[in-house]
């Protein structure tokens, strides 16, 4: 499914951008809002991915820009995966800019 | 009074029945203390004296201990043909109850009143003993208590102040999924219509819950046997994303860690420079214990927002000012609250923990879901925003709220009488870090614009010196630049490139939008997508109207019955809306300007250009992959 350009039909009523889409699956052209839309993200995948935005501030200005979602996706990968919990906060930083 | 009602709606009727056999057995016992009924059989044959009866002791059994002990006198009672057919029933002011004789003629059709329990005689005999009870009820009349009035629906102002000067508002406005319309008319009728439900349905503590423990606390509680209420309770979800949007959740008061303040900052648009007042259920994810870890369960958190409509398409500023525009509580996912401020509209967001008990947190949002589905207010810019609305929610789901000074008309002006109150815990705001890091404030992508961009600018040598200008730029132009950064200034270039596509998607929108109102809603040049989007709005207003979706089934929170219809339609309403969606998009395209539409490409080129540079660059470095 292509992305839609008004990423949902409210969007046209009102203002979400609920798209918080970066582009990059190995698919190509889904992203981050199309597969929240057609709802087949699991949970976990949405905590990583709504910390797209967080991530990216946060290695661009060296850590100083944190945001809360990227401490929920923090938590969460270190929650589920060994190797995250080995990991500094900037090495996994850029593993979620790099899904 | 007592009118008639064409079709009484009342749950729960098999409980009913099946509660009354098992009281009747028992209940002569408490004939010491007892109201004695005194009516004349002349003028009645054997069999309507005999139902007469039937019913006074049906309806008396019905009553609390309490409430017998207080109606234990003489009592008279008339069969009256004089009353207006539509009216069930009077208590005179002089102690005399009045019924229509043409229910007499029903109760004989009906049989036996025992295996009719609710029988239309029966809520109209109690209904007019309600009446007697509460004109003298022991603390005072409960349709002149405050508290019964705020639970009711017959609201303070937004200042203790214009209160006290105006009296409450003259309607009440929680007009859906009412038992009977007639309680709206004013508060005496109400007492009376609600304590009939509360005699009569084994589920009315389900349905009205505060209600219930109003009525209970001064009365006891009912012989009828009580139905079993859901822990939780059941709300449409208005999120945008078809991942929630339409779907029916659940609130559980047990999950809910903590409740705060959502304060959306100001900008310089008219309706939004005092900013906006919302409440943020801290909800813990299944599994996690309730405790500060909750607090960065982000996606399982929801926001609770007055909004006039799901979307603002039908809004014009006027509107606002001259009140002709509603006011409802939708209950979104707080990640689409976030995006939505700080993302699109550039305004940060401030969320202050309240200092409530356990029991006042249920409460709470006990009231929001009463609101949910019942409320239907009206928005006006000054006397009824939403800071007030956010006000009146709080001091009337938790009383011991009402007593601080927390009216006023201003969202900034809420917060800080809440901070002032010792309620709400603005130290969460000390240390700027902090905050963002914890989830106690969200800050505008605004503020990260140009710190990105000069990063952006240092590493790759940008020629432009503002973000704005970059921005502004052809996005085919900002392409060839894209290629000289290194993984620092490629992540800071991903952020502006996201931020310059809503830019793009919001100017669309707003020319559609404006293309739209321009033509009254009808095609023009706007063709099909004109009809597909009125379409859609048509098929949205039960996002604002919850109750819509349940036309004429039961009243108050939705029970089991009514969740499993909610459910059912569930999956095609989504289903629709989401076609509809999609062929709005390609209508909505095929109406762009060629320049336009290769602009919108173009960005999505770069987007999606700089997210296979950064995989590149992270697997060149060797850096840790993950496997989601």
């Amino acid at each position: 499914m292509s992305r839609l350009l008004v990423a949902s039909a409210l969007l046209v009523l009102s203002i979400p951008a609920f798209a918080g889409s970066f582009a990059g699956s190995s698919a190509g052209a889904s992203s981050a809002g199309s597969s929240a839309s057609s709802g087949s993200s699991s949970g976990d995948d949405k905590v990583v991915l709504q910390a797209r935005d967080d991530a990216a501030s946060f290695v661009a200005s060296e850590g100083r820009i944190r945001g809360a979602r990227l401490e929920a996706a923090l938590r969460h990968l270190r929650e589920r995966d060994a190797d995250a919990r080995e990991a500094s906060d900037m090495a996994l930083a850029q593993a979620i800019l790099a899904l | 009074m007592n009118p008639g009602r064409p079709n009484p709606r009342r749950a729960g009727a098999g409980f009913r029945a099946a509660a009354a056999l098992a009281l009747l057995a028992g209940a002569s016992g408490a004939a010491w203390a007892s109201p004695r009924l005194q009516w004349d059989d002349q003028g009645l044959t054997e069999a309507e004296a005999s139902a007469t009866r039937e019913l006074v002791r049906t309806a008396e059994a019905r009553l609390t201990p309490a409430m017998r002990k207080h109606l234990a006198r003489g009592i008279p009672l008339r069969w009256s043909t004089t009353l207006d057919d539509r009216v069930h029933g009077r208590a005179r002011r002089d102690g005399v109850l009045l019924l229509n004789r043409r229910l007499l003629a029903g109760l004989l059709t009906s049989g036996d009143t025992r295996t009719h329990a609710g029988t239309a005689a029966e809520a109209a005999l109690l209904h007019e003993l309600a009446h007697l009870l509460d004109r003298d009820a022991p603390g005072g009349s409960m349709s002149r208590d405050p508290r019964l009035r705020d639970l009711a629906g017959w609201q303070v102002r937004a200042t203790p102040g214009l209160t006290a000067l105006m009296g409450r508002t003259r309607g009440n406005h929680f007009r859906e999924r009412s038992p009977d319309r007639y309680e709206l008319r004013n508060p005496r009728e109400y007492v009376a219509v609600n304590l009939e439900h509360f005699l009569l349905d084994a589920d009315y503590a389900c349905r009205r819950p505060a209600l219930h423990r109003y009525f209970a606390q001064r009365w006891g509680v009912p012989p009828i046997a009580p139905a079993r209420c859901p822990a939780d309770l059941a709300y449409v979800d208005a999120g945008a994303a078809m991942a929630t949007g339409g779907r029916l959740g659940t609130l559980d008061p047990e999950r809910i860690y903590q409740i705060d303040y959502l304060l959306a900052e100001g900008n310089d648009a008219m309706m939004s420079r005092w900013g906006h007042s919302m409440l943020r259920l801290v909800i813990c994810a299944p599994g996690r214990p309730r405790g500060p870890d909750c607090r960065l369960d982000l996606e399982h958190h929801r926001v609770l927002s007055f909004r006039a409509f799901v979307g603002d398409v039908q809004i014009s500023g006027w509107r606002g000012l001259t009140g002709r525009y509603p006011s409802r509580l939708f209950v979104l996912p707080l990640d689409q609250v976030i995006d939505e401020y700080t993302k699109v509209e550039l305004r940060g967001l401030r969320s202050l923990p309240l200092r409530l008990e356990r029991d006042e947190v249920a409460a709470l949002v006990e009231r929001a879901a009463q609101l949910h589905w019942s409320y239907d207010g009206r928005y006006f810019f000054l006397g009824n925003n939403c800071a007030v609305e956010t006000y009146k929610l709080l001091r009337d789901g938790v009383p011991r709220l009402a007593s601080a000074k927390l009216g006023g008309i201003t969202p900034n002006g809420l917060a800080r009488r809440l901070e002032r109150a010792g309620i709400a815990d603005g130290g969460v705001l000390a240390d700027p870090a902090r905050a963002l890091r914890e989830g106690y404030r969200f800050d505008s992508m605004r503020e990260r614009f140009q710190t990105l961009f000069e990063v952006a600018r240092a590493r790759a040598g940008l020629p432009q010196r503002r973000v704005e200008d970059w921005l502004d730029a052809p996005p085919q132009q900002r392409r060839s630049w894209l290629a000289r950064t290194d993984l620092k200034s490629a992540a800071a270039l991903l952020v502006l490139e996201e931020a310059a596509r809503r830019q793009q998607q919001l100017r669309v929108r707003d020319t559609f939008k404006r293309r739209y109102l321009q033509a009254g809603g009808q095609g023009g040049e706007l063709g099909e997508a004109a009809g597909t989007l009125r379409t859609l709005l048509r098929e949205t207003a039960w996002m604002s109207r919850p109750a819509d979706l349940l036309a004429g089934t039961g009243y108050g929170l939705p029970q089991a019955d009514e969740r499993a219809l909610l459910e059912s339609g569930s999956a095609l309403r989504r289903g629709q809306l989401r076609d509809l969606e999609q062929r709005l998009d390609h209508q909505i395209r095929a109406l762009l300007d060629p320049a336009q539409a290769r602009d919108l490409d173009a960005v999505d080129a770069n987007i999606e250009w700089l997210g296979a540079h950064l995989r590149d660059l992270h697997r060149q470095a060797g850096g840790l992959q993950l496997n989601p």
